[in-house]
């Protein structure tokens, strides 16, 4: 029996040391192949590439969300790149991103999509923020018969019945998913006077119709005290947040995202309203960092990832950017936004490693034989298990809230993720597009 | 009579190239140059009120927003409609604006012309702005049907396709210019040079200035409204920022003055120019205006007369000197 306990013992410890080693192992190979990364001067490659086209601003008041996910498509091609790069048509291609800067401007990212497409042939395209500009996107690469990977913006609607097509890929989450996470927190807080603050887009009045439905789904006895959409890169809140501070509101919601969501946490707080923000988009170091701990404290933030360090993939990813933050790259990536993978680039990057693995198990870059692998696919990413539901091309995903607090495990200077509320994909999964015939069984 | 062969000629090579232009330099190339063609239209008809009757409109995108709108609108809600319909929808829309603004404004003149009109450009952009359950906000209005030609005993013509698409605009575009010519070419067309020159004078000859102010301002509106269409057509996309916002006024302005305010051809010459300078510089810089800018800075400085002026100026130099000797 002693013997039994020992031999047991050992093969215990033998099993954890190679996990450990073969986890050293996993994250020095990372770290190997990342190890000459520089998002400000990226290596591109030439010649015989799978060709990628980025589309996002770069240029006028949102230009930072083009910086901000440049480093994930950069990241993603230089670490498979590093690799050999990808098996398509029998030979392994080396993947080559190629800018298209929409401007924020419906029409400017048309332009941009046509550019990519007619003049530069890539293979693929992908963005954007902005659920009207990722629209254009997406229909323009329809009318091109060109997949578009609609990565970042987060509108029900874009796959409705009738926006849909099958070129589409929505790998994010989605307004509904947002919507329902957060109420899905709040059910079971005592907080129940909401404001809502949004953008006056489709985005903004699709996420607060939402927010209302789920909230009286959850929470019945929760009152919406007042609502408000203020225009695109506002850069005066003073007039809303003087009305939230008149409304009673206990929790102001808002789905704005940068520059929007910076200039309303930081004037919110410049006025002397403390109110928590139920919010996805509030998560940057740099606002946070200003507003400081006292300003942070209470932020209710959902995401489709929050940095963790539970999944060794998570473990790796967070160790290997952080030593190449702090050692090697340079402006604009050498600021406090870049010190760790967050929410939004980290989720980019993960769903980008799944576009690639889609691409080569369907050994191609042809749009068919992509639709077809990737309707149905499961991809076991370190965000979670994320499904392409094969009706609409939306993904069905575990969804994650956490109360801003100080002490946080990430940074010193101000509050941040602490637990980890997970909304599971059964509770969240977004509902099926009403009129769309591939949805009816 | 050599003068008419030449002519002829230069008209026949010029639509040679027309017709050639989308076999010769592809698909994305031909999309280019619909969009150079449309911005054209848009500043030769801008053109009709500076450059022939002295008045400068800061909001002229009104009525090629409302042309896009209108056609975009029509589409999307009424079934079955033929495009050339779409296509006069959008002009009647722009018409009946200028018909509508017009009496407040023609009685006005320099810089009481010029606000007056970028208030209305401006309150336009606002209501499509907020109207958005009709006009889709900031969204914009995209994927609307855009249906066949229906040319008798032809059959449809698919529009969607970009090269047919081309033959379309280019006939539409081009026969607005030409028709835009010749409305300069009438008594009418002198009296607004006249006006332009000294409004005082034509009063006395017995002209209703107004009236006649009203007249330009309508069939400028009008055919700003039919570059509007077309751009709607051609986009399938419209938004309050591509087709309303102050960028949109500004542009034709450009146009105009880089290609020179006192020619005809000006207008088209600025807005081939800006079309291929940001072809060219997108290819290294996101930053258009800023070049822009400087391109509109250093016409004004040193070629106030824009290209055409230059161009008078290097003719009358040598060519005329060479004639003469």
């Amino acid at each position: 029996m002693k013997r039994c306990f020992f031999l047991l013992r050992g093969v215990l410890t033998l099993l954890v040391l190679g996990m450990l080693v073969t986890s050293a192992w996993a994250s020095d190979a990372l770290m190997d192949r990342m190890a000459d990364f520089d998002p400000s001067n990226p290596v591109v490659p030439k010649g015989d590439t799978i060709k990628i086209g980025h589309l996002n601003p770069f240029s006028g008041p949102a230009a930072m969300n083009g910086e901000l996910y440049h480093i994930a498509l950069h990241w993603v091609a230089h670490d498979l790149n590093k690799q050999g790069g990808v098996m398509v048509d029998g030979k392994l291609k080396k993947i080559e991103i190629i800018k298209g800067d929409t401007m924020s401007k419906p029409i400017n990212a048309k332009k941009a999509a046509e550019r990519l497409i007619l003049g530069d042939k890539v293979d693929l395209l992908w963005g954007s923020t902005g659920s009207h500009i990722s629209l254009v996107c997406q229909q323009t690469a329809a009318k091109y018969k060109k997949i578009y990977v609609s990565a970042l913006s987060i509108s029900d609607s874009l796959m409705d019945a009738e926006n849909f097509n099958r070129y589409t890929f929505h790998t994010p989450w989605t307004t509904s998913q947002a919507a329902k996470s957060l109420a899905y927190f709040y059910a079971k807080r005592p907080e129940k006077k909401f404001y809502i603050l949004c953008q006056d887009y489709s985005f903004g009045h699709a996420l607060a119709e939402k927010f209302k439905g789920y909230l009286k789904e959850f929470r019945p006895d929760a009152e919406i005290v007042g609502e408000d959409y203020h225009p695109l890169f506002t850069k005066d809140f003073a007039p809303y947040l003087e009305k939230i501070k008149a409304s009673g509101a206990e929790v102001i919601f808002s789905g704005d995202w940068m520059p929007d969501s910076v200039n309303l946490l930081k004037q919110s707080r410049d006025s002397g309203l403390n109110l928590p923000f139920a919010n996805m988009y509030m998560d940057d170091p740099i606002t946070l960092g200003v507003v400081g701990v006292e300003g942070s404290a209470g932020l209710v933030n959902a995401n489709q990832y929050m940095i963790n360090d539970m999944d060794p993939r998570t473990r790796e990813l967070n160790k290997v950017w952080n030593h190449l933050h702090d050692s090697k790259w340079e402006e604009p990536y050498n600021s406090s936004l870049y010190v760790w993978p967050l929410g939004v680039v980290a989720s980019a990057i993960n769903t980008t490693y799944w576009m690639m693995d889609v691409v080569e198990r369907a050994g191609s870059t042809d749009p068919e034989k992509i639709i077809a692998t990737w309707e149905g696919d499961k991809y076991n990413s370190f965000a979670g298990v994320l499904e392409m539901r094969a009706c609409d091309h939306v993904t069905v995903r575990d969804t994650y809230v956490s109360e801003f607090s100080h002490p946080a495990k990430w940074f010193d200077n101000f509050s941040y993720i602490d637990k980890i509320v997970t909304v599971p994909s059964y509770v969240v999964e977004p509902p099926l597009p009403e009129g769309l015939d591939r949805c009816k069984k | 009579m050599t003068k008419i062969w030449i002519k002829t000629l230069a008209a026949i090579i010029l639509i040679g190239l027309l017709i050639a232009f989308p076999k010769v330099m592809g698909v994305l190339n031909t999309n280019i140059f619909i969009g150079f063609a449309i911005m054209a239209l848009f500043a030769v008809s801008l053109n009709l009120m500076l450059g022939y009757t002295g008045l400068l409109s800061f909001g002229h995108a009104m009525f090629f927003g409302l042309g896009a709108y209108t056609t975009a609108l029509s589409l999307k809600h009424i079934d079955n409609l033929p495009i050339s319909m779409a296509l006069l929808l959008g002009v009647l829309g722009a018409v009946v604006c200028a018909v509508i603004v017009s009496p407040l404004l023609v009685r006005l003149s320099g810089t009481a012309f010029s606000m007056l009109t970028l208030a209305f450009g401006q309150l336009m952009y606002i209501v499509c702005l907020k109207f958005r359950e009709v006009t889709g906000g900031a969204d914009g209005l995209g994927g609307f049907p855009v249906p066949d030609l229906k040319i008798p005993f032809t059959g449809g013509i698919d529009m969607t396709d970009p090269v047919n698409f081309y033959y379309f605009a280019i006939t539409v575009l081009g026969g607005c210019i030409l028709l835009i010519w010749r409305f300069t070419k009438t008594p009418i067309g002198s009296v607004m040079i006249s006006i332009r020159d000294n409004d005082n004078r034509v009063d006395y000859l017995g002209f209703h200035v107004p009236s006649v102010k009203s007249l330009v301002f309508i069939v400028s509106g009008g055919f700003a409204g039919a570059a509007g269409a077309i751009y709607a057509l051609f986009q399938n996309m419209v938004s309050t920022d591509g087709v309303l916002g102050l960028f949109t006024s500004f542009n034709p302005i450009i146009m105009t003055i880089i290609g020179g305010v006192s020619s005809f051809t000006g207008p088209i010459i600025g807005a081939g120019l800006l079309t291929i300078l940001e072809e060219f510089l997108l290819r290294y810089t996101d930053r258009i205006a800023l070049f822009n800018g400087l391109v509109l800075i250093l016409m004004i400085k040193f070629a106030p007369g824009g290209i055409m002026g230059i161009w008078d100026g290097v003719y009358r130099k040598w060519f005329k000197r060479r004639t003469l000797s």
